[in-house]
């Protein structure tokens, strides 16, 4: 009999194995997958690795998405730590587009560009921000399930979109297409690194994450924020304001999606239209899960997430592969987390023996 | 007596760090009642559990009626006629009292046939003078009424082995005298009655036979005309127990806490204070005697904040408190000790360092700034450890791994440490060991000697007579009696907690003597 | 009325059947799934594949009922995933259903690469209930339908009748409300969860196979649209109780009925802001439905998302 035993403490080695086993896992689950329809899984994970890292520009493609992942996730991680789930990063990031894209288009002419920059960061945050805010003010004051609450907002950004990309927003010169004119030069992130698309972008990422840690680790309000997380009735009974927490760190995740949408139009697309990535939003949470909600680790996790799915960009052009071998992956990877963990509270038994 | 009907023949349990059952033997007899006695962690429950098939023993085996038997559920421990009635009563509150009993039956088929079902009911009702409506909902009945469905649950399935774990717990000595008729009557049928318990009195009224044991171990079996009260005592405890704590006389000094016509919702939205007044000086322990389920958890929740109050009022200190947030209530020189220690009191998964410094981490030094200072919170905790001798194993494990004494101790440190005018303790020392509770009592007394004024709600008339300066009773939400502990009889206070006798002396200030 | 606003109305509210048929089936399964403690969000992910699956099954054997049994089974499957992870080994249920969803997006994109845009020659045949549909008004909106809508209103009363009337729903119930109480009486709590979460799954399945065999008879990439979503929330509408499943999902339905039917009209509305509405409408449902859920204190299975284990100490 295969039986489960409480454990009395959590031995390290297994906080780390779980993860690395889960992702080799993962990967398996997406080979078997790739064998049914007829392709070679070896060739096919050779292809997205030489994709993902290969060569100079193809890896700097990889960090390209990890950006947006890194900036979204660690403020997924802000609020999963607290027990609130958004999955509404994909509706923030829209807004944050919108929001910046708002200034690039009426005020690159008049205004110089590190100063056009900040205000489109503060706009990309301030959209992202006030679409969290819906949500969570919902949760705090009227206990709105905040994972459907937020889910629907993300189709509702979505429509928003269109809305203004079929009608107000639309350039009069693109052929009926869906989308803004090119932006301005000054409209746009500045290159970390020529002959790359690294844009500032990830600066902010890496800052991101470190004053998540920060927060988190560090503060009262991290220290609140775990409280509120692990156990919601001490939280009211140590007098810690919920409410307030809650509307606090969901308005820093959003604004953290929000600043990732503005730098992807910024960054890499230099204009607004329908398709700008938003499922990032979708994949940072399963970088914040995959990396235990740890912002330092999560800049590991994105970068590798990232990678496999710039290289799955690319084998989906050249081997025809489609795209959605990324998710299957992805959720592969993240259904092995969710099983193993069991692993860290519980020991296995067979028979009465150990075996973990 | 009768013939031996279930023999445990060297039971062994271990859990993680602890070896629940050392090799124990246990037997019982048609027709008899016989009480397992031991103190909390002694391991009862866990043998219990088993012969209920809820464990499965490591070691050992079970036989009825001298054939071995292998229970791996209770489903099982049912069909081989074993039921187990628990101390926190297995039954759905949602669902009806009909739905309750028939809840996990085979023999019923898919359609629930009610009708048939509540006349059996109503007749086993009838038999034992159970009186219970089979459509009311669980949660609309009193604790003494649920208890009652767990026995027609039992009888419904036609149980020979009842097992019950401490079932006075919850009940007003007048409701536990109408439990002990019932159980008699049981035995007269021929049925077998294993009857959980630690107070000594009601095992000595109760039992045919008593098994004792301590800390896991089997310390012998004696038949009750063979043994005295003391002498059980000390089998239990393994050294002569004290019943009285010494107690400094009450200095009483001015008022702390003032209730004035409170009233409150509880979960349901059921209002369940209806218009409760008294108040509580600085320097006296007040303790608030009820059935469980009258109010009292309630009533602390409102005056720390946590819940709201719909009408009346909460003076601290002259000060009006009432509806204020938590943090301003324990600002006002209120601290709590909940009723449930991981539930409310703590984090589970937060270090000692974290838990230790819930009240204070947004004050200086432990607050710098916008930052947590864990030196200082670090230090604060050490302290706490050392004055309260509290057992860590290291200061950042977190305090799941804990075992209950030490999660009470610190809780209790956390609280006095912030030197309240008022201490709400709530079930202090449920569930505790001997040393624990001891440890607890008397840091509640030092407490009241130094001029806190302390409000003990407690299910436990022992805790509450040894301690207590003044008892009040609540029953369905009103203060139904309030006595000096001098004049204090545990009869009249039973009556009371069942709602029988109301003490004419009530709206609170007439009978403390200033 | 004039005839010709008649026939629309009529037309409107058949059209209201069908689309709301699409999210009954996934409603009522997990409006089960959740009585029973799990809670379930890997919907769109069960949908989306039994979409894909229906259509596939249907597209190549060209038989309908077939391939909507397909689709069902295929989402039932694809919830033992679920299941296994936070009944078995207790996992957390929202990341778990989550990654469902994510999984069933990624596995129909990535195997339905060769049906994009193909179309089925037959869709679901319609079946006109003899007696019934000559009820005026009425007999035209609901009896003139297929026999997958029949289904689902069986399944309502069905579903209702076991929650409420038999052995089976009581085990249900407690299961959900006091797992440990359960245990205590001798249902298997596994096995109860495992089996409603199954269920749910085959609901999930269905509505997505109806929707691609009924409404979408071609196959597109993310074709459920987030439905599935739509779903979860209207099962807080329907205070877990399979009767206002139907008002649900036929609100959702009229809303995109009518937006349908206004687009397709011609209307100088702009079009995303129509599709916005069915999840404006669902949002603002949301809202309500948790203000009243609490103003009547009416509870959420109580170990909703909470694993169950038995010997814990």
């Amino acid at each position: 009999m295969l039986k489960f035993e409480k454990r009395e403490n959590i031995p390290l080695h297994l906080r780390i194995l779980i993860p690395l086993i889960s992702i080799l896992l993962g990967v398996l689950i997406g080979g078997i997958a790739v064998m049914f329809s007829q392709v070679n899984p070896l060739t096919v994970y050779k292809a997205i690795f030489i994709g993902a890292f290969g060569s100079t520009y193809v890896f700097s493609e990889t960090i390209v998405v990890a950006i947006p992942l890194l900036l979204i996730s660690v403020g997924l991680i802000l609020v999963f730590k607290m027990n609130y789930w958004n999955i509404g990063a994909y509706g923030q990031y829209i807004m944050g587009a919108i929001f910046s894209t708002y200034f690039a288009l009426n005020s690159a002419e008049t205004i110089s560009r590190p100063i056009l920059l900040m205000v489109m960061c503060i706009a990309g945050m301030v959209g992202g921000a006030l679409w969290a805010l819906i949500p969570a003010a919902l949760k705090a004051y009227w206990k709105v399930n905040e994972v459907i609450a937020t889910l629907l907002l993300n189709y509702i950004a979505l429509y928003i979109l269109q809305f203004l990309m079929y009608g107000p927003w639309r350039n009069p010169r693109s052929f009926g297409f869906p989308l803004t004119k090119i932006f301005d030069l000054n409209a746009q992130l500045p290159k970390l690194i020529s002959h790359t698309r690294i844009h500032l972008g990830l600066i902010f990422g890496i800052i991101a994450a470190i004053i998540i840690w920060i927060i988190i680790k560090k503060t009262k309000f991290g220290y609140e924020i775990r409280v509120i997380g692990e156990n919601e009735i001490a939280a009211r009974y140590a007098g810690i304001n919920i409410a307030k927490n809650i509307i606090l760190a969901m308005v820093i995740s959003g604004g953290l999606a929000g600043l990732a949408g503005m730098a992807q139009i910024s960054g890499i697309i230099h204009m607004l239209q329908i398709e700008i990535n938003p499922d990032y939003g979708y994949t940072a949470i399963i970088v914040a899960w995959l990396s235990g909600l740890n912002s330092l680790t999560a800049m590991i996790v994105s970068f590798f997430l990232g990678g496999l799915f710039a290289g799955a960009s690319q084998i989906q052009m050249t081997m025809k592969v489609p795209i959605g071998i990324v998710g299957l992956i992805e959720s592969s990877i993240l259904f092995f987390l969710l099983g193993g963990a069991i692993l860290t509270n519980y020991k296995l038994n067979y028979k009465g023996r150990k075996i973990i | 007596m009768g013939e031996i009907v279930l023999q445990a023949k060297n039971i062994s349990k271990h859990f993680p760090g602890v070896l629940a059952n050392d090799h124990i033997n246990f037997d019982l007899r048609k027709g008899e009642i016989h009480t397992l006695l031991g103190e909390n962690g002694a391991g009862k429950t866990t043998l219990m559990n088993i012969l209920d098939g809820i464990y499965y023993p490591d070691e050992g085996e079970i036989y009825l009626n001298g054939k071995k038997v292998d229970i791996r559920s209770p489903f099982e421990a049912t069909k081989n006629g074993i039921g187990m009635i628990h101390q926190h009563f297995m039954l759905v509150d949602t669902l009806t009292v009909l739905e309750n009993v028939v809840l996990g039956l085979e023999s019923q088929g898919f359609y629930l046939d009610k009708k048939n079902i509540s006349e059996k009911i109503a007749e086993i009702s009838k038999n034992y003078n159970l009186d219970i409506n089979p459509y009311a909902k669980i949660w609309q009945l009193s604790v003494g009424e649920q208890q009652r469905v767990e026995i027609i649950k039992t009888l419904f399935r036609g149980v020979k082995i009842l097992i019950m774990d401490e079932p006075t717990a919850v009940l007003t000595p007048q409701e536990a005298d109408s439990l002990f008729k019932i159980l008699r009557r049981m035995i007269k049928e021929d049925k077998s009655i294993i009857f959980i318990s630690h107070k000594l009195d009601e095992v000595m009224k109760i039992s045919d036979r008593i098994t004792v044991l301590r800390k896991g171990k089997l310390v012998g079996t004696v038949d009750k005309k063979e043994i005295n009260q003391k002498e059980l005592a000390k089998m239990m405890v393994g050294r002569e127990v004290l019943f009285r704590l010494d107690r400094n006389p009450i200095r009483r000094k001015g008022e702390v806490l003032k209730i004035e016509d409170l009233e409150t919702h509880n979960d349901k939205g059921i209002k369940i204070l209806k218009g409760v007044n008294f108040s509580i000086h600085g320097g006296e322990i007040f303790g608030l005697a009820g059935v469980s389920g009258n109010g009292q958890k309630e009533l602390a929740e409102v005056i720390v904040g946590l819940r709201r109050a719909i009408a009346g009022k909460v003076y601290i200190k002259g000060e009006e408190v009432t509806n204020l947030c938590p943090k301003a209530i324990t600002k006002e020189g209120t601290n709590y000790i909940p009723p449930d220690r991981l539930k409310v009191g703590l984090v589970p998964n937060l270090s000692t360092v974290e838990n230790a410094i819930l009240r204070r981490y947004d004050r200086e030094p432990i607050s710098r700034g916008i930052f947590l200072n864990y030196e200082e919170a670090a230090k604060y905790t050490r302290e706490l450890i050392k004055q309260f001798n509290i057992m860590v194993p290291r200061e950042n494990v977190p305090v799941k791994f804990l075992s209950g004494g030490n999660l009470q101790k610190l809780i209790l440190a956390r609280e006095i440490r912030e030197e309240p005018a008022l201490l709400i303790a709530v079930h202090p020392s449920r569930g505790l060991d001997v040393g624990a509770t001891e440890f607890i009592r008397k840091k509640l007394l030092e407490e009241r000697d130094q001029g806190v004024a302390i409000l003990l709600i407690s299910e436990d008339l022992e805790e509450l007579l040894m301690i207590s300066d003044r008892i009040g009773v609540i029953y369905e939400g009103e203060i139904v009696g309030m006595v000096d502990i001098d004049s204090a009889n545990i009869n009249e206070i039973g009556l009371m907690m069942a709602g029988v006798h109301k003490n004419p002396l009530l709206k609170g200030e007439e009978n403390v003597k200033v | 009325m004039r005839p010709d606003a008649y026939a629309i109305t009529i037309i409107l509210l058949a059209a209201t059947v069908e689309s709301g048929t699409i999210l009954l089936f996934p409603i009522i399964g997990e409006i089960l799934t959740e009585r029973s403690g799990i809670l379930n969000l890997g919907i769109e992910g069960m949908m989306i594949i039994g979409a894909l699956v229906g259509f596939a099954t249907a597209f190549i054997t060209g038989q309908i009922y077939w391939a909507f049994f397909m689709g069902m089974l295929a989402g039932g499957l694809a919830s033992l995933i679920h299941a296994f992870i936070s009944i078995t080994l207790r996992g957390n249920q929202v990341v778990s259903g989550l990654a469902l969803s994510i999984f069933g997006l990624g596995v129909t994109n990535f195997y339905g690469q060769e049906f994009v845009n193909l179309q089925l020659a037959h869709t679901v045949p319609q079946v006109i209930i003899p007696g019934l549909s000559q009820i005026p008004f009425f007999g035209s909106i609901l009896f003139k339908q297929d026999y997958m809508v029949y289904l689902s209103y069986i399944l309502v009363i069905i579903t209702w009748f076991i929650l409420f009337k038999t052995k089976t729903g009581i085990q249900l119930r407690a299961v959900g409300q006091n797992a440990q109480a359960a245990d205590a009486m001798g249902v298997n709590v596994y096995k109860v969860r495992y089996f409603w979460t199954f269920f749910g799954g085959l609901m999930a399945g269905a509505g997505g196979a109806y929707l691609t065999l009924n409404c979408a008879p071609f196959w597109l990439d993310g074709i459920t649209a987030g439905r599935g979503w739509v779903a979860i929330a209207l099962v807080i509408f329907a205070r877990w109780n399979p009767p206002y499943a139907l008002i649900g999902a036929y609100l959702f339905g009229a809303i995109n009925a009518l937006q349908f039917q206004l687009q397709s009209m011609g209307t100088t509305i702009p079009s995303a802001l129509l599709s916005m509405q069915p999840y404006f409408l669902t949002f603002i449902l949301i809202i309500v439905a948790t203000l009243l859920v609490k103003a009547k204190h009416i509870g959420v299975p109580k170990e909703l998302g909470i694993p169950y284990a038995r010997e814990e100490k």
